[in-house]
């Protein structure tokens, strides 16, 4: 009994010695007078440089995106079809300059007392005989080629200029102008932003279509298909929004023209 | 207790450091343009003068330089310099070397040269546009004009020719050269209805009424305006024929209370405008002839400024203040369908685009006492209702109208209380004022 006592006393003993929760509360109220006073500066701060946000991606309740690519105008981005083509072509290896001959020690530099110096009878200079300077081209190659003048058959073959391809004899090459009009034109129409963004880059779709005497398309249909079904209805679709590429050119006699095209993501 | 407050520390500093970094951080944007293709690189040489006749300079120089600006204009060209370009004045096919036009510095693509001589008051000029990549067969174009000695003459041949350049390589969207502009003009001291060339020269008065006369509409061919002015019986859609020179009825907008803003159909066989002979101003269609009067829009508010879609005339948008500030929304055209297309602000005078797919209107994003910004021109793609804002702190900007073409439009802009005519490209570069004289207010570009 008196044991058990003993231990209710060691216990009450226990709960009645004052526990040191003074420097816990008030560090737990500095933390939370803290937490306040970071979330009173967080929102002033951002009251302050408000004018950080302008212009961000939260411009309003609408969505701000550019819309000039449905607009009839042509942009100032160029197409560069070559992969290796660069703005700033790398650094090519210097041209190298002649080697500096080697030092000849010049006898007459140190005279040498009681030494006769020999004089040589000097031949004259041989001007030699004039070449041709050849500009020296000191840029780097990425495998373009210069066009051979070498006469070749144009009609009956099939012309490409870009993503536009042309099977109707010499087209291509008699009115280049107009197949440019048409890649113009189809680069403008295409919305690439209706395509699955998980397509492959590089994909293309080729399409095929007639276009009449008076510029307006018809007749399309997906050539090859790019396996992506949304890149393949895109560039159909683009096709559909063009109203018209223009009359075909008037030295032009036939009546359609046969225009194989690709859209590359 | 103590570890436990230590670490409350630490994670109170991560939340400060969180939030410090979430004041810096910015999003990275990659954006690009669409697979655009370059504009073309175009060079125009001096015509070559034929003959002694005294008149050739002076005609010569008009052309020149109107030849240049119309192309440079049109928005789908890089031009070449005149400083850039080769000295050399091509009179032929046979005289030009187009080497010497495709390398550096001029780069041209495109060389547009010809010839020009005035003899017994005629003026005869033979323009050629020669692709100069296409050695073999490099003619594109070949044009040949005879018109009468003036220097009117020499800048519509400028035109003429231009137009030709322009429509061929530009997918067969034909130039705005020799499109013209009508606008309101208070110059005489009464606001009368003027007009201009596209590039603001050439400009003439239309109406003489002497009273006020706003909002004119060109006919699409060009042989009637619609506009509205105020007489005995108040404001009236009134008809003036520019082929007879005179006005010519227009019944349907007379009768009673304030008739304004006319608005024509691309085939010109219906004009809709705004009435309030039934209570508060709705959208009513007549035919042109003025017949066959009905009424479109009938709710609280309201409703004025149609526009038609000019591709299939199948729709209208218009400006309503149904839910309080004006905004824009579009109809079919019989009133089924209705839409609002502008989030909030103030939203007014909408025009819509040639190819039916955007319209261009004048909207005050954040319209109130103190608020940022201004009255601005914006174009907005109706499917997508995506809109891009084309002008930016300059002035008061409103009564947008497009451009046939679709790459033009043509504004009101007021600073300092001077309203004066500007067009710019439908992307916001570009921008010229067109008109100097007196105020002119309320554009509106012809069909053709």
């Amino acid at each position: 009994m008196s044991s058990l006592l003993e231990g209710n006393e060691e216990q009450l003993e226990r709960e009645l010695a004052s526990e040191p929760f003074a420097k816990p509360a008030t560090g737990s109220l500095v933390l939370h007078a803290a937490l306040t006073l970071a979330i009173v500066l967080y929102y002033v701060l951002g009251g302050f440089f408000h004018s950080n946000i302008w212009g961000g991606s939260t411009a309003g309740a609408a969505i701000r995106v550019q819309v000039t690519s449905a607009l009839p105008l042509p942009s100032d981005q160029p197409i560069n079809e070559n992969v290796l083509a660069t703005e700033k072509p790398s650094p090519a290896p210097e041209i190298p300059q002649p080697k500096e001959q080697a030092k000849t020690i010049d006898m007459t530099a140190v005279p040498i007392p009681g030494k006769k110096e020999k004089v040589k009878p000097q031949p004259a200079p041989k001007t030699p005989p004039k070449q041709q300077q050849v500009a020296q081209d000191n840029r780097a190659r990425y495998g373009e080629q210069s066009g051979s003048s070498m006469p070749r058959a144009i009609s009956g073959q099939t012309t490409t200029v870009g993503p536009t391809s042309v099977s109707e004899g010499d087209f291509g090459s008699r009115f280049p102008w107009y197949v440019d009009g048409i890649n113009r034109k189809m680069a403008m129409m295409w919305n690439k932003s209706e395509v699955d963004p998980r397509t492959p880059k590089g994909t293309r779709v080729f399409l095929a279509y007639t276009i009449h005497r008076d510029g307006t398309p018809a007749d399309v249909q997906v050539d090859r298909s790019s396996g992506s079904s949304t890149l393949d209805r895109s560039c159909v679709r683009a096709v559909q929004r063009v109203d018209t590429f223009g009359n075909l050119p008037a030295g032009y006699n036939s009546s359609t023209l046969k225009v194989s095209y690709y859209c590359e993501y | 207790m103590k570890v436990l407050s230590k670490s409350f520390a630490s994670v109170f500093l991560a939340v400060i450091c969180l939030l410090s970094l979430e004041l810096q951080a910015q999003d990275w944007v990659h954006t690009g343009t669409n697979l655009g293709q370059a504009r073309i690189r175009m060079a125009v040489a001096d015509f070559k003068p034929v003959g002694a006749d005294p008149e050739t300079p002076a005609l010569k120089a008009t052309f020149d330089s109107t030849l240049f600006s119309d192309l440079a204009n049109a928005g789908i060209f890089d031009m070449v310099s005149k400083a850039m370009a080769p000295q050399a004045t091509p009179g032929s096919p046979q005289e030009i070397s187009l080497p010497q036009w495709s390398a550096a510095p001029a780069n041209a693509e495109m060389v547009a040269f010809g010839a020009l001589s005035a003899s017994n008051g005629r003026l005869i000029v033979y323009g050629w546009l020669d692709d100069t990549r296409n050695t073999a067969s490099p003619q594109v174009l070949g044009k040949q004009y005879n018109e009468a000695a003036s220097q009117d003459m020499a800048r519509t041949i400028a035109h003429r020719f231009a137009d030709e350049i322009i429509s061929r390589l530009g997918g067969g969207i034909n130039g705005i050269a020799e499109t013209k502009i009508y606008f309101v003009s208070s110059r005489t001291g009464t606001k009368e209805i003027w007009t201009m060339d596209y590039d603001g020269q050439n400009q003439h008065q239309v109406t003489h009424l002497g009273s006020i006369s706003i909002s004119p509409r060109i006919s699409p061919d060009g042989s009637r305006l619609a506009f509205a002015s105020l007489d005995r019986s108040g404001w009236a859609v009134r008809m003036y024929s520019t082929d007879l020179g005179r006005m010519v009825a227009f019944p349907a907008g007379q009768s009673g209370g304030t008739n304004q803003s006319p608005a024509w159909t691309s085939d010109g066989t219906k004009i809709a405008f705004s009435s309030s002979r039934s209570g508060d101003p709705e959208i009513w269609v007549a035919d042109a002839s003025g017949g066959n009067l009905h009424k479109l829009t009938s709710f609280r508010g309201p409703d004025v400024s149609p526009t038609w879609n000019p591709r299939t005339n199948a729709q209208l948008s218009w400006v309503s203040g149904r839910t309080g500030l004006p905004q824009i929304y579009i109809m079919d055209q019989d009133g089924a369908n209705i839409q609002r297309l502008t989030d909030g602000g103030y939203a007014i005078s909408p025009s819509w685009a040639p190819n039916g797919a955007m319209l261009t209107f004048s909207w005050n994003r954040k319209y109130g006492p103190g608020a940022p910004g201004g009255q601005d021109i914006y174009v907005m793609d109706i499917a997508s209702k995506r809109w891009l804002q084309l002008t930016h702190d300059a002035g008061s900007n409103d009564f947008p109208s497009w451009a046939p073409d679709g790459r033009h439009i043509v504004f009101e802009r007021q600073i300092g209380g001077h309203s004066q005519i500007w067009s710019m490209l439908a992307d916001g570069t570009e921008q010229h004022q067109l008109t100097h004289q007196g105020n002119n207010f309320m554009p509106n570009w012809s069909w053709k």
